[in-house]
């Protein structure tokens, strides 16, 4: 029995329905691409534009006015802008794992999601970008602290976080624009063989550059992916730690914590995770993907969510031990204070959201649920954002000297350059999916019963037929 | 041409300024003025230029100089294009001052009335625009500092919205047209010998002043002068006449004081001669190492003031009960064998309901058992008879002759001020006025309001207001004469110990304008009423003889001799002073329908004067480290029984007088008293000030001008919103006083005496070396600071000067209350202690701790803020790109941050005041204190001058340093262990602020030392 068939004695049914074909998946995948797009996708493309206007002008009165325009301040000089990016990166951490850890662990559960992911990924950390660029009190300036041959030679400073921030986020960026563009080949030939006007050839074709699926493409796209795939799932590991240690290398109470690393790694693939699903779900939806996005992916990513937020919620009582067992009057009192202080508010809406609402996902019947995943991917989603928030503003607001303590409240250009970010990324990503083959045909198609050759074809036949008569219904929805 | 400008500029520079009125002039000081060209667009074309630019060396072509330039021209156009920079012209002299080098400041000795004392200056100006003000170190009530507000008047000079011209019923006039009214006027008048005018006037300590008063009285004997100011000393001039029939000036002598009890008497900050009085009082409390001994202050007093938050032990009664705790003092002492002859009935049978047993009897034991070294001191709101029984309990004590000095006062004349406006008040109002000349002051405004003064106003025919600012009383007046600046024009006073000094311009009104004494002998007919003739005729009356000795006088700034008598023992009639107290009797209790409310001069604006000054306005107050506004104080208790938070609007009510304002529940106030300080709610002090606060004139009445009971107090629905530089979250977390944070650090004498390291002991370093080799910090200069909490009065002439000395922006209400001030340094202010009502204070200045292990410095991803090789936090602000993580990392939080383009909108006079040496920063970029580092590089260059390699101690001060009236800041080389700074590193009371984090800060606090008397124990 080859490797790919799923083990029915352990309950494992196949990835796909019994009624998918390859034909089928090239017609269901890049029929997107090819015919008009739905009235859904409109809606959603019509608003991501408005969103993005909004971000215009916000980051076009912010640079007007300066990050006074925000309500940064003394004594909580990150704030919203800090946190949004902390939260999109971790958002795009989803993509690298799906595609890269889980391509390398031969989950093949993973073909139908990836390339979503990917792409999500992509436009995550781009939304990240923004925040890092824009949040510098003089932004025409920037390019200071990129490590740029200059008359002075004055280097940036390599001690600084910040520093290895810029390199980080870059490296995962590049890293993962890479993985999901050599991902994409072998689909970019597919619809510029599909095509049935010259532009489409033309731009896919270029796209496609010159792929024809021959025995040394693919040998040669199997090693490059491979690689690929071996030096993303570091980044997986590093991106989040090292823009943990913004925080943890500092001196302030709150931050200067050594569980940040790994809690914000599994912080960051929490949110990612619900990210993916939460667009999984609309997008299955507007384009009736339910055959390729099955129950069975949902229903993983889900399980993957528990676990990832109880990591958290065990993050979030260490810190408290720790905050306790130091002895450290200042540690001790910051804990307490986001707890129990001003923004107790935030602090428990991260814990319910984070920790306490996807333990829901212990029941099959939640977590094959549509509405109660997607009602729980968008409140751990809120809840992320809030634990960054937590983090950043409590941790600075009430910091060593009493005297200096202070508030923060946001304003409407905070708002906007936040609700804006949703627009970058949903025009991206509508861009994306109607015009880009948003799943992996190819790697389904590998799925596939059958797909794989095999030494014993008529021993398979039967045992796929046998597995195609246990195999669950399509999903009804 | 206009009369002023004929201003002589300096030590009698003669040439007049070309510049016609008409024309737009920010300033106007030096000759190159004279030159037609200046302002115009295209100064290539003067021969100045072509010839500065022929004569230099550089543009001299050669090959090589031809390749240099046109290498360096192409580089530079490239530049030039993508940074849009203004144009700006750089205008030479035509012909050059005297003295004046480009680019290296001057330093001029002057003087300056503050709140009618004398304060010895010493002025920088660069260029001919003095920047920033100094105290003159020879100068005895100065002794090299200043308070807060001389730190400020600098940017009043700058002030665009000053009065600029002359006004005829608000049209704008000349002065020539003035003086053609005056001189008519004049004739009417002395055909009248002057009857039906009068002179509104200041109380000053000017002796030429007083000379041209009593030569105006001498030309037109029927005319009369006035004095008033709302603040004054008329209550110790009453108590004076009772105690010793005749009127004295006191003199205080802090530094021989043991114990010191201060009878509602704020003479660290508001009270006059604060300056000197806070370097008297910290050097009775320096503590050089646990061996020492250092005085104790007791306060009495309704209001939380910054004496009281000084005070070892401090009793908090209404100011009414202040008079009758006095008494029960008195008959305690005399019952300890203090001899008060016939006062004794008098003051015995003072209930001394609610005052603790312990503040008479132990207090009494104290003040006997230091019998002539004690000084008692009363407020200048309380009543003339406190005034009478304080001197007679001085003389009993033995304080007279040793800590209090009568002198023979200047101005023997100077009686009830508020007796005086009355008089002129109700002349006025009687239509016996004819002119009045109001000579600087704002009458309408701040008269007691039951005088009806403007309306008074506007029944006389010519009323003549000589004002800085177009206010209110200028508003009321048919003409008004532009008041200069204390800078621009001559003048002089005389501390009450008789020390002569010359008040110098350093530059000609900018916008023209006459000086109160000029305008003094203009009225007296005086032909020479130019004030640098009637000064220096006053100084040859001094003795003051030719040009030498004129020339030293102007460099000193202070004469050698003094000109007062000191009037040796002065007997007090006790028989008086017990008929004043019987007079007085007692005031009936108070109750939440019978509150009492007490005025206080402003801690930053005083009584208004100052309101147009954003550095004044924005400071944040010592005690509620509220900016931009004043607050009606109300004890915590008295507020929770009304029902009052933070914030909340009510109106109080006395007789028919009412005044809405916004109640601030305040540590320290009275049961049952509301403290109101005066100056705010101006209408028509400029754009700056107009709005910022509440009027509490309205409620000030002639009769009970600095306390009253019997007021209504009644909440209104409304909240009014505050800003605070500290408490932004407006939230006392009770559990961080419990954790006991080692900040302010303070003990006991005998807590010290018994551990002398208390504080390091309490803020310790890290265990545990760190973890690669440091910075050797053993060679070279290295710069340091240490801050003496002990002495340290907490009254923010510090952050004023920073502010001064280094550009800082002003940022605005709004921008205060969200956390977004810039000044540099600033002063924590702690309350220790369980009670809510009766804390203890501690201050803690703090700007840039410049620590050896900075955290803001890895940090920083451009390395914009890194360490100096002498130990100093440097920022570069062009480096900077603002990421603002530096802030995040900074345990003090002393670095600022330009949120908003906050130098923006600085009028171009403002934009004078800029210290050159000192970048304008812009949008974006971090910063904080720098301990000074231009003054630091402005010193080498001396030294290098003059051939040495090192600063020297003494070359060198910070701006705060200098400022400081309690002389509680050192600065300096670290590495020379005979510098002051190095000593005080030395002290045993040397701790580093939040020392556990690793930061090693180069700035260093002597922990607080408080002197309770054992037996006060209750």
């Amino acid at each position: 029995m080859s490797a790919d068939k799923p083990i029915a004695e352990i309950g494992e049914t196949p990835l796909v329905p019994a009624h998918v074909t390859a034909a089928y998946i090239s017609d269901a995948v890049s029929g997107v691409t090819e015919q008009a797009a739905p009235i859904g996708w409109w809606i959603i493309f019509g608003t991501a534009l408005l969103g993005l206007g909004i971000l215009g002008v916000s980051v076009g009165y912010l640079f007007w006015n300066g990050i006074g325009s925000w309500g940064n301040d003394s004594p909580v000089a990150w704030a919203w802008d800090i946190t949004n990016f902390v939260w999109w990166i971790g958002i795009g951490h989803a993509g690298t794992l799906i595609s890269a850890v889980l391509f390398l662990f031969r989950q093949k559960w993973r073909t139908s999601v990836n390339r979503f992911a990917e792409a999500m990924t992509i436009f995550a950390v781009m939304c990240a970008l923004l925040y890092p660029t824009i949040h510098v009190g003089r932004v025409w300036v920037l390019y200071w602290a990129l490590p740029l041959p200059n008359q002075m030679a004055m280097w940036p400073n390599f001690k600084s976080p910040l520093l290895w921030d810029v390199f980080a986020v870059s490296t995962y960026f590049t890293v993962s624009l890479l993985f999901w563009y050599v991902g994409l080949l072998p689909d970019f030939a597919t619809l510029r063989d599909r095509s049935k006007s010259l532009l489409r050839k033309k731009v896919y074709g270029a796209f496609a550059l010159g792929w024809r699926g021959s025995n040394r493409h693919w040998r040669n796209y199997e090693r490059a992916y491979l690689i690929l795939a071996a030096l993303s799932t570091p980044l997986v590991l590093s991106v989040h730690s090292v823009v943990s240690f913004d925080f943890a290398t500092s001196v302030m109470p709150g931050w200067h914590t050594t569980i940040f690393p790994p809690y914000f790694v599994a912080g960051a693939v929490f949110s990612g995770f619900a990210m993916v699903s939460t667009l999984m779900i609309i997008s299955r939806q507007v384009f009736n993907l339910k055959d390729l996005m099955t129950m069975k992916h949902l229903e993983l990513m889900n399980k993957i969510m528990l676990v990832t937020g109880s990591l958290v919620g065990y993050a979030y009582s260490m810190e408290f031990f720790i905050a306790w067992y130091s002895g450290n009057a200042y540690e001790r009192y910051v804990f307490i204070n986001r707890a129990t202080g001003p923004y107790w508010w935030a602090y428990w809406t991260m814990v319910t959201c984070n920790v306490l609402v996807p333990q829901v996902f212990w029941f099959k019947k939640f977590r094959t649920s549509i509405p109660v995943m997607f009602a729980v991917s968008i409140l751990i989603n809120i809840g992320m954002w809030f634990e960054r928030f937590v983090i950043i503003v409590t941790s600075l607001h009430r910091d060593y000297l009493p005297s200096a303590w202070g508030m923060f409240s946001p304003t409407i250009v905070d708002v906007g350059c936040y609700v804006g970010s949703f627009g970058l990324f949903f025009t991206l990503f509508s861009l994306f999916i109607r015009w880009m083959p948003m799943i992996a045909m190819f790697e389904v198609k590998a799925a596939l019963p059958g797909a794989q050759p095999s030494h014993h074809a008529h021993a398979d036949d039967h045992a796929d037929a046998a597995h195609a008569a246990h195999a669950e219904p399509a999903p009804a929805e | 041409m206009s009369t002023s400008g004929e201003e002589k500029f300096d030590k009698g520079g003669e040439q007049p300024s070309a510049l016609s009125t008409s024309k737009r002039v920010f300033w106007r000081s030096l000759e190159q003025k004279q030159d037609p060209s200046y302002g115009a667009e295209d100064n290539s074309g003067s021969d100045v230029v072509k010839q500065t630019i022929a004569g230099d060396e550089l543009f001299k072509l050669r090959r090589r100089n031809f390749l240099t330039l046109s290498g360096a021209m192409t580089a530079l156009a490239g530049v030039e294009g993508c940074i849009r920079r203004p144009v700006e012209n750089i205008m030479p002299y035509t012909d050059m001052p005297e003295y004046v080098n480009p680019g290296v400041p001057l330093h001029y000795a002057t003087v300056m009335n503050r709140n009618g004392a004398a304060l010895g200056l010493v002025v920088t100006a660069h260029e001919g625009r003095p920047t920033k003000i100094e105290g003159n170190p020879d100068h005895p009530a100065s002794l090299g500092s200043t308070d807060l507000i001389a730190q400020a008047s600098i940017l009043d000079l700058y002030d665009p919205e000053r009065v600029q011209k002359p006004l005829a019923s608000k049209v704008s006039s000349t002065f020539a047209d003035f003086d053609a009214f005056l001189t008519g006027k004049l004739g009417e008048l002395s055909k009248k010998q002057g009857a039906g005018l009068r002179v509104l006037a200041q109380p000053s300590n000017s002796p030429s002043f007083l000379r041209m008063r009593k030569a105006l009285l001498a030309k037109l004997p029927q005319a009369r002068v006035h004095t008033y100011a709302p603040v004054n000393q008329s209550n110790a001039r009453l108590g004076a006449k009772i105690a010793f029939g005749r009127s004295v000036a006191t003199v205080n002598d802090f530094t021989a004081a043991r114990v010191v009890l201060s009878l509602d008497s704020d003479f660290l900050m508001t009270e006059a001669g604060s300056v000197l009085a806070s370097r008297q009082f910290a050097q009775a409390r320096n503590l050089d190492s646990a061996a020492g001994d250092m005085n104790r202050l007791y306060v009495v007093e309704p209001a939380l003031s910054v004496t009281g938050s000084n005070a070892d032990h401090r009793l908090r009664v209404a100011a009414q009960d202040v008079v009758r705790y006095t008494r029960a003092l008195a008959a305690e002492l005399a019952t300890q064998g203090i001899e008060l002859g016939n006062a004794v009935g008098a003051v015995r049978g003072a209930s001394s309901e609610g005052i603790p047993d312990t503040w008479i009897k132990a207090v009494a034991k104290d003040l006997v058992s230091s019998r002539g070294a004690v000084l008692i001191v009363a407020g200048s709101r309380q009543p003339p008879e406190l005034h009478a029984l304080v001197s007679l309990l001085n003389r009993a004590l033995g304080a007279s002759g040793r800590t209090v000095t009568y002198v023979e006062p200047l101005d023997a004349d100077d009686g009830d001020n508020f007796a005086d406006v009355r008089a002129l008040s109700d002349d006025m109002a009687a239509g016996k006025v004819d002119t009045l000349v109001i000579l600087g002051g704002n009458p309408v405004l701040d008269a007691p309001a039951d005088l009806k003064f403007g309306a008074a106003l506007s029944k006389v025919p010519t009323s003549i207001a000589c004002s800085t600012y177009p206010d209110e009383t200028a508003d009321a007046c048919s003409w008004v004469v532009p008041l200069a600046h204390e800078l621009e024009t001559w003048g002089d006073q005389q501390t009450a110990f008789g020390h002569y000094a010359v008040q110098q311009p350093l530059l000609a009104p900018l916008w023209g304008g006459r000086s109160e004494l000029e305008l003094l002998g203009q009225l007296a007919s005086e032909p020479a009423w130019r004030g640098h003739e009637v000064v220096s005729a006053t100084a040859e009356e001094h003795g003051i003889k030719g040009e030498i000795a004129w020339r030293t006088l102007l460099h000193r700034g202070v004469a050698d001799t003094t000109f007062a008598t000191v009037l040796g023992a002065l007997s007090v009639d006790d028989r008086a002073v017990a008929q004043a107290l019987q007079k007085a009797g007692d005031a009936p209790a108070l109750g939440k329908g019978n509150l009492e409310v007490v005025f206080a001069p402003d801690n930053k604006l005083f009584d208004g004067r100052h309101a147009n000054n954003n550095w004044l306005l924005e400071l944040p107050d010592p005690i509620t480290r509220i900016t931009w506004d004043n607050v009606a104080m109300i004890a915590p208790t008295t507020a929770r029984e009304l029902g009052l938070k933070a914030g909340d609007m009510i109106r109080l009510t006395r007789g028919d007088a009412s005044i809405d304002i916004a109640a601030w529940p305040q540590p320290g106030i009275a049961n049952n008293t509301v403290s109101l300080s005066l100056g705010w709610g101006r209408k028509r002090a400029g754009k700056n000030g107009n709005g910022c606060g509440f009027d509490v004139y309205p409620l000030r009445s002639s009769t009970a001008p600095g306390f009253t009971a019997g007021v209504s107090l009644s909440k209104l629905d409304k909240k009014y919103k505050i800003s605070q530089t500290q408490d932004h979250d407006q939230m006392r977390d009770t559990r961080v006083e419990k954790e006991n944070r080692p900040l302010a650090l303070d003990a006991t004498l005998a807590q010290y005496k018994a551990r002398p390291n208390f504080a390091e002991y309490k803020s310790p370093d890290p265990e545990g070396g760190p973890l690669w080799i440091g910075q050797d910090y053993t060679k070279g200069q290295q710069w340091g600071m240490v801050v003496d909490l002990n002495t340290c009065t907490g009254c923010n002439t510090c952050v004023i000067a920073c502010q001064s000395e280094n550009n800082v922006p002003v940022v605005g209400k709004e921008q205060v209350a969200r956390g977004r001030e810039m000044h540099w340094f600033r002063i924590d202010r702690y309350y220790v202690g369980e009670n809510e009502d009766e804390p203890e204070v501690a201050f803690q200045p703090l700007g840039c701790q410049h620590c050896e292990n900075a955290p803001c410095e890895n940090v920083c991803p451009v390395a914009a803020t890194s360490h100096s090789p002498e130990g100093l936090n440097d920022i570069a602000y062009n480096r900077c790109i603002g990421t603002r993580y530096c802030m995040n990392n900074c345990p003090y939080k002393v670095r600022r941050f330009n949120f908003l383009n906050f130098n923006l909108d600085i009028p171009e006079t403002k934009q004078m005041q800029f210290n050159p040496n000192v970048t304008v920063r812009f949008r974006g970029v971090i910063e904080k204190c720098s301990y000074c580092v231009q003054r630091i590089q402005g010193a080498k260059i001396v030294a290098k001058q003059q051939g040495r390699r090192e600063i020297k101690e003494g070359d060198l001060k910070s701006a705060c340093q200098q400022a400081c009236p309690a002389h509680a800041i050192a600065f300096g080389d670290l590495n020379d262990a005979s510098s002051e700074v190095a000593r005080w590193y030395k002290r045993d009371r040397n701790y580093a602020l939040l020392a556990d984090i690793g930061t090693r800060p180069r700035t260093r606090f002597l922990g607080k030392v408080r002197n309770p008397n054992p037996e006060m124990k209750s």
